[in-house]
């Protein structure tokens, strides 16, 4: 990506711990983010993603660690700087619309009075909302109530923008349409912004960067494709997107499967655990030593779980006009780019 | 998510607890002073002056928390869930009793119902023999019930509305008939509310002073009120005693709240309604004669002392003595004490209120649980302690006859009424709402103007309303410590109907009656979600 990682972060947070109660919420938790740049916090329910973002904005304090924003210290320390005074936006899951004030009222809410009438009309263009200044919250639809949203966040110019699952209370369909015109807005207004949500598609599509966190802490970070291509360790493997982690041993580059070779993205060697990609098996049918186990069609492309015979699971996306039956004996054959291995825990050495 | 150690700002906390201490103070003070100064506390506790008012107290109560309980409910019955006709006349109607002061009800009834009363007359003509004299027991516990009869049927019409049908209807398929449906299923689905009610009724009932004190009923209200210049020790021990009745019945009330506390169900389609088929004519006369006892007979016989004088006057009969002036400057006052007291009274309860919702602070369920129980707390207890408090202190002679002190004694009496209203405001502005704000640069006083008291201010004035529907209707505190020139509705009215200046009586209870009818229809008859 375009960022220059010379420059200092414009977020930087440090080994940063927060508990409630004796629950540990993050725990040693560090990221950095640079202008420009925008990040997806990829993690399961309850892993901190949310906390982090109130940690950011101001709204809880840190136990122990460090917050910097634009390189001065916000958290930490003798550091505090109130919500109000850090210039973070935040866009909340239910969006958190005053239900008093009309959308100019909502909007401007940020703004110096002064200008609040121009930036009013600037942003809701911005967000394809123009001429929406008198309505009220309760008669605009989920999108719209969105993009008000994301307008209020936007207008007083924040420094970092971070969105707490922004698309969650949208359904399916409309999901998609504004995930895409956030991205392109967010991009043209350059702007630096933290999504959190707990969708993988989303992140990945979402972000320059993927942060994948569980259990207050962050398991990788990197592009969409190195976090779903290189994950590094096998719960990320799973969490970023179907996988099965088949056993095979790997000698430098390959690793052998019962089914045949697998190219790997790091050598290796001795036993291994593949995380071998759904869409990068082939099955061939006729005989083969792996039997249909399960087989889903869904429309497009179907999955089907081979069985070795061993009774290890594989795996596998195929075109959904195949006419594969449970029973079906085939042979899977690897064909995608080189994959992520890991060392068996059980194999020893 | 709310973050579990959040802390309350120290400043809240302070007011809190200043607020929750003058809340305890009538009462402490009572206590604290009755057993340092008067002789042989014990003594008279257990004299024949002290059981005779408790007994008659506790007769009355009883008397009158059983009517109310089947009155209420069977009104709320038949307006909710039969078929009966001008439903919604009655819906209306059936709540107006609250905007009759009890002494003015009382004094209404004499009127009406006593040998030579409107109404007997007119009984007698039709060839009726009623020659039952309204005082006493039978006087009291008639003009309680008719006038607070409203405590049971708003709650429980309320649940009747809301009552699922599906159980109901259930019962039905499973064979069960209309009688045994409703002592089955809908009573006890209802118990809640009627027992909310009745204690309800019960409380007011202990702590009333003008009826009582119209129908000459020696209660410990009343026995305090006569005793407190010639006789203060039986005074003061009389007023622990009450204080002590009232105790009990807030820890009844605490107690079966908890127990009894039903998740609210979800709102379902329309209630079932039963057929009354040939008791219908019945029903309908019961409404009526339940709305003529206890609204528009006491109203047509205020009208009819008003208009009497008005016509003597006129005639060159006996003067009226009342003036323009002498009608405007006690509805200014009214007027004035009870908004000025509304205003204080959400004031001093909201801290409170954020602290329990917002917080959940220690300090904040103490001075809820101080705060809404001084609701319990009898009116002329408030007005003999902060009396006597004036009288024999330093400290309190400063505020002798000021209206600082008729306000605070105000608060302390009825400010528990917005602790709720308040609590359900506080709550409707959602954490995520000033956390957004925050995050867009506003700064605490800029979110409360903006933000939190625009939203709400619905909350915040239905329970100042409450306030002043009560302060304006209310007696013995007023009567005991308003100042010399501060003549109230009530005092100008409780006065002349003492004195038997029937006409000015009509006049003044005629005004008040009108303003807390106002009141009573925007705050509580609207409200009450009467009619959907």
């Amino acid at each position: 990506m375009s960022f220059d990682e010379t420059t200092p972060p414009l977020l930087a947070i440090d080994g940063l711990h927060k508990s409630f109660g004796a629950t540990k919420v993050l725990d040693d938790f560090n990221l950095t983010l640079h202008s420009g740049e925008m990040l997806s916090l990829l993690g399961p329910s309850g892993c901190g993603k949310t906390t982090l973002l109130r940690l950011i904005a101001g709204l809880e304090q840190a136990d122990q660690g460090m917050i910097s924003l634009d390189g001065s210290a916000v958290d930490g320390g003798r550091a505090w700087v109130r919500p109000e005074g850090r210039h973070v936006g935040m866009v909340f899951q239910d969006w958190a619309l005053f239900p008093h004030l009309d959308v100019a009222g909502n909007v401007g809410y940020g703004v110096p009075r002064r200008q609040r009438a121009v930036e009013v009309t600037k942003t809701l263009e911005l967000v394809n909302l123009p001429g929406m200044q008198s309505r009220t919250p309760d008669t605009l639809s989920g999108g719209q109530q969105q993009r008000v949203a994301l307008a209020r966040a936007l207008a007083p110019k924040p420094t970092v923008l971070l969105l707490d699952e922004p698309f969650s209370n949208l359904d399916a369909a409309l999901r998609r349409d504004v995930r895409t015109e956030v991205r392109e807005l967010l991009r043209d207004a350059e702007m630096t912004a933290v999504f959190v949500t707990h969708d993988r598609e989303e992140a990945l599509v979402l972000g320059d960067r993927v942060a994948v966190m569980n259990a207050g802490r962050i398991v990788q970070t990197g592009t969409p494709a190195q976090i779903y291509q290189h994950p590094a360790t096998p719960w990320a493997a799973a969490f970023v997107g179907a996988v099965s982690l088949y056993p095979a041993v790997a000698a430098g580059d390959v690793a052998e499967a019962d089914f045949g070779p697998i190219p790997l993205l790091d050598s290796a060697r001795g036993p291994v655990e593949v995380a071998v990609r759904p869409e990068n098996v082939d099955l061939r049918a006729g005989d083969g030593e792996h039997v249909v186990d399960n087989y889903e069609y869904r429309g497009p492309d179907a999955m089907v779980t081979v069985a070795s015979p061993t009774g290890v699971l594989l795996h596998a996306r195929v075109s959904g006009m195949n006419s594969l039956a449970l029973g079906d004996r085939v042979s899977p054959v690897y064909s995608g780019p080189p994959a992520a291995a890991f060392t068996r825990p059980e194999a020893g050495s | 998510m709310r973050s579990p150690n959040i802390r309350s700002p120290a400043l809240l906390k302070l007011v809190a607890v200043v607020v929750t201490v003058g809340f305890a103070f009538p009462a402490g003070y009572l206590v604290w002073r009755n057993f340092t100064f008067s002789s042989d506390p014990l003594g008279v506790l257990f004299s024949q002056r002290t059981r005779g008012p408790l007994f008659r107290t506790l007769r009355l109560a009883v008397l009158v928390s059983a009517s109310t309980a089947v009155l209420g409910t069977a009104l709320a019955w038949l307006t909710t869930r039969c078929d009966i006709p001008l439903k919604r006349l009655w819906l209306v109607l059936l709540p107006l009793p609250l905007v009759f002061p009890t002494f003015i009800g009382a004094a209404a009834l004499i009127r009406t119902l006593n040998p030579g009363g409107l109404l007997t007359d007119w009984l007698n003509n039709v060839g009726l023999n009623w020659d039952v004299e309204m005082r006493g027991l039978f006087g009291a516990w008639l003009a309680l019930t008719l006038f607070t009869y409203p405590y049971v049927y708003l709650p429980v019409a309320a649940r009747l509305r809301r009552l699922p049908g599906s159980a109901e209807e259930t019962a039905r398929l499973l064979g069960n008939g209309p009688l045994t449906i409703i002592g089955r299923v809908v009573l006890p689905q209802t118990a809640t509310a009627i027992s909310a009610g009745t204690l309800l009724v019960f409380l007011y009932a202990i702590s009333d002073f003008g009826a009582v004190q119209l129908m000459r009923y020696d209660t410990l209200s009343r026995a305090i009120y006569t005793t407190r210049l010639n006789n203060q020790p039986v005074s003061l021990t009389l007023s622990v005693i009450l204080l002590m009745l009232a105790a009990v019945v807030v820890l009844v009330e605490r107690s079966a709240t908890r127990r009894f506390e039903v998740a609210a169900p979800v709102r379902s389609r329309r209630p079932v309604v039963y057929r009354l088929g040939r008791a219908k004519p019945a029903a309908v006369a019961f409404l009526a004669a339940a709305v003529a006892l206890s609204f528009v007979g006491p109203l047509a016989s205020l009208g009819d002392w008003a208009v009497d004088g008005i016509k003597l006057d006129a005639s060159g009969g006996r003067d009226l003595l009342v003036g323009w002036d002498d009608v405007w400057s006690p509805t200014w006052n009214t007027a004035f004490g009870s908004v000025v007291a509304a205003v204080v009274a959400v004031a001093a309860v909201l801290p409170a209120a954020y602290l329990v919702v917002r917080y959940r602070s220690r300090i904040g369920t103490v001075a809820n649980a101080v705060i809404v129980s001084s609701f319990a707390l009898p009116g002329i207890l408030i007005g003999l302690a902060l009396l006597f408090w004036t009288l024999k202190t330093d400290v309190g002679s400063h505020l002798r006859n000021t209206l600082v002190l008729l306000v605070f004694a105000y608060v302390v009496r009825f400010g528990g009424q917005t602790m709720r209203t308040s609590q359900v405001a506080v709550s409707a502005v959602s954490s995520r709402l000033t956390d957004a704000a925050r995050t867009l640069g506003a700064g605490w006083l800029r979110r409360f103007r903006s933000l939190e008291l625009p939203l709400m201010a619905p909350g915040l004035l239905a329970g100042g309303g409450l306030v002043m529907l009560s302060v304006m209707k209310e007696l013995p505190i007023t009567l005991l410590i308003a100042p010399f020139g501060f003549p109230t509705l009530t005092t100008k009215a409780f006065n002349s109907i003492e004195e038997a200046f029937v006409a000015e009586a009509g006049v003044w209870s005629g005004v008040l009656v009108v303003l807390s009818g106002v009141l009573t229809w925007l705050f509580v008859v609207r409200r009450a979600d009467h009619f959907d």
